[in-house]
């Protein structure tokens, strides 16, 4: 079931664009608006609202950008998921599923152990290591999957699987060589997590995101001849390794910054623009931002659960995202093979 | 003139009583983040003002009974807020980071100590009695401590150190090594920790490792987690290990007591009778 021959092919008009970008912002809106709603502690708007109350500090400095936060890391895991489901053809396509993930965990933890974690390496070297590690990782992902100058969708898949696991082999031996404190801070991080952060941590993740969201926008007419495959894209007038290589370099960006602050955060990318594609057609012009609004607002909603079902107990929103995403994914492929 | 005086005297006495049985000032509201800052905090008698504890803080028994805020690892900054703490302590853990970061941001008063050893149980139990304005009852509870610690020791007068392992989990296999609080309590209990050199503050031992080290002693801490049984059968099948061929290897629960704080001399006594039994048979 490639991508390409999802039947849903309808055209997309300035005015379904807008209709479906409006009412998706509305629904992200007011998950912002709920979600702030929501949370362990109940509290008083009307004192909310007044600025030196509890309260406030709850809704404005905790809840908050823990959420924006969440938009940020959820609607770029949904746009990487998206564009690497259309540069490969393949809906199975996922950063965590093909070793982007991985080679970004891998790229963290290395800069987490060569130069440490404090405020202000957590706002440059982390992201930057993580991507390093995401756009190598994908570097040799297609270099693999390359076979006679061809890209086979299906190999680079099967390599991704097997990345992952030597970047997992490789972070469990960076763990164990590293002292108590920072393995524990290393399994931590993995376990993919949205603590509150500061708006500075959340505007410099989405400046990252923003970058890598504005290469994917402008590759997004390029993507959709891509996925009509090599050989059509060519005739079209592509250049494809080149236009790969950069829809490639934007989806390890978005990875990168996103692995750094939150850790391993699965499903989002694998679910978010498949269902959206289902929905709204595969036209990656609408796919894309659909995508990262939708993307956003799983992952927030799911945070609410991490934060909000066991009381004072965080849970990981990495388990809330599997444990929801799995078996959804699971019925809509048997669904899909009806 | 001599009534007078008595008289002043009686008022000054009575003042000072006052000033004695008064409360202070106000009481605070604390929240504490980690078992043993919970300890220390009653230990100075202000456990009645510890509004919110971390969720494995069990001890003393009227630490249960306080709301939780979370684990020390992944506290919940929103409920620490809503507790409205004047100061809230922790540990340093790369976990919680993000976190205590959360609470200074908004404003919060917050006091990180690491009593991770005898020394810094030491400067914990004094920080958290200058932040909480029990400086006195602090040093107290210190020399209360130090003396303690100085009755086990007179005990142990003398004695021929052992070679001792502690366990803290079997798969993967690791030991407490250099510089942790179980490392000082080994040595000040009079053995020597084998697992000293291993590397790292907890090594992962490989059995071929433990058999050439020969401890004398083995106190597993591993049945905390595991089953009893299965801890014993661990190290069943190595009578060449003088600990197993002896007869000393200790199944030892109660991991809690052997954390850095208050209990320092109990957890101390506990390890140097595994190690010497035989100094602690008759009482002095």
């Amino acid at each position: 079931m490639s991508v390409s021959t999802v039947d849903t092919v309808r055209y997309l008009t300035p005015r379904r664009f807008t209709g479906v970008a409006a009412a998706l912002s509305l629904a992200a809106a007011v998950t912002v608006v709920a979600t702030a709603l929501i949370g362990p502690e109940s509290i008083d708007l009307r004192a909310a609202v007044r600025g030196t109350s509890v309260d406030h500090v709850i809704l404005f400095q905790i809840r908050l950008p823990r959420i924006l936060l969440g938009l940020v890391v959820g609607g770029a895991l949904g746009v990487a998921g998206a564009a690497l489901q259309a540069l490969l053809r393949n809906p199975l396509a996922e950063p965590h599923i093909i070793g982007v993930s991985g080679g970004a965990a891998l790229g963290g933890v290395l800069t987490m152990l060569l130069v440490g974690r404090t405020p202000v390496t957590e706002l440059s070297l982390q992201p930057l290591g993580s991507f390093a590690g995401a756009l190598l990782a994908t570097a040799l992902l297609v270099r693999l999957g390359t076979l006679r100058g061809h890209l086979h969708p299906y190999t680079l898949l099967l390599a991704g699987v097997v990345c992952n696991a030597v970047a997992g082999a490789l972070i469990m031996f960076l763990n164990s060589i590293a002292d108590f404190y920072q393995a524990h801070g290393i399994i931590f991080w993995l376990m993919g997590s949205l603590a509150t952060q500061s708006y500075a941590l959340v505007g410099v993740v989405g400046l990252y995101v923003a970058g890598g969201l504005a290469v994917l926008g402008w590759q997004a007419r390029t993507l959709n001849v891509l996925s009509l495959g090599d050989e059509e894209a060519w005739h079209l007038g592509v250049d494809v390794d080149r236009a790969r290589r950069i829809a490639f370099a934007g989806s390890a960006l978005l990875v990168g910054a996103v692995v750094a602050v939150s850790g391993m955060i699965g499903f989002v990318g694998l679910i978010v623009p498949h269902v959206a594609r289902l929905l709204l057609g595969s036209d990656n012009r609408l796919l894309l931002p659909a995508s990262f609004l939708a993307g956003g607002m799983a992952l927030v909603w799911a945070d609410t659960v991490a934060r909000t079902a066991l009381g004072a107990t965080e849970l990981p929103v990495g388990v809330i995202t599997a444990m929801c995403g799995g078996p959804f994914f699971v019925w809509l492929l048997r669904r899909q093979a009806r | 003139m001599t009534v007078r005086m008595g008289a002043i005297g009686r008022i000054v006495a009575g003042l000072l009583v006052l000033l004695a049985a008064a409360p202070p000032a106000e009481a605070m509201r604390i929240v504490s983040l980690a078992p043993s800052i919970t300890e220390t905090l009653f230990a100075l008698g202000a456990g009645g003002e510890v509004v919110g504890v971390s969720t494995y803080c069990d001890y003393p028994a009227e630490a249960k009974a306080i709301d939780k805020v979370g684990t020390f690892l992944a506290p919940s900054t929103e409920v620490i807020v809503a507790k409205r703490p004047d100061l809230v302590i922790a540990v340093p853990s790369p976990a919680n980071r993000a976190p205590v970061q959360a609470l200074e941001r908004v404003g919060l008063r917050v006091l990180v100590v690491d009593p991770d050893t005898v020394g810094g149980t030491e400067q914990s139990i004094a920080a958290i009695a200058a932040a909480i304005g029990r400086e006195a009852q602090g040093r107290a509870l210190w020399q209360r401590i130090a003396a303690a610690v100085a009755g086990v020791r007179a005990r142990l007068e003398g004695v021929a150190r052992r070679r001792t392992l502690v366990v803290v989990g079997h798969t993967p296999l690791v030991g407490a090594g250099r510089g942790v609080f179980l490392d000082e309590l080994i040595e000040m209990g009079g053995g020597s920790n084998v697992a000293a050199d291993a590397g790292g503050q907890w090594p992962h031992l490989s059995l071929e490792f433990v058999l050439a080290q020969a401890p004398e002693v083995i106190i597993d801490t591993s049945v905390g987690m595991e089953a009893e049984p299965q801890a014993a059968a661990f190290w069943a099948p190595f009578p060449t290990l003088p600990a197993v061929r002896d007869g000393r290897v200790y199944l030892y629960a109660d991991f809690a007591l052997l954390r850095p704080g208050p209990r320092l001399p109990e957890a101390l006594e506990t390890v140097a009778r595994f190690i010497h039994p035989e100094r602690f048979e008759s009482r002095p």
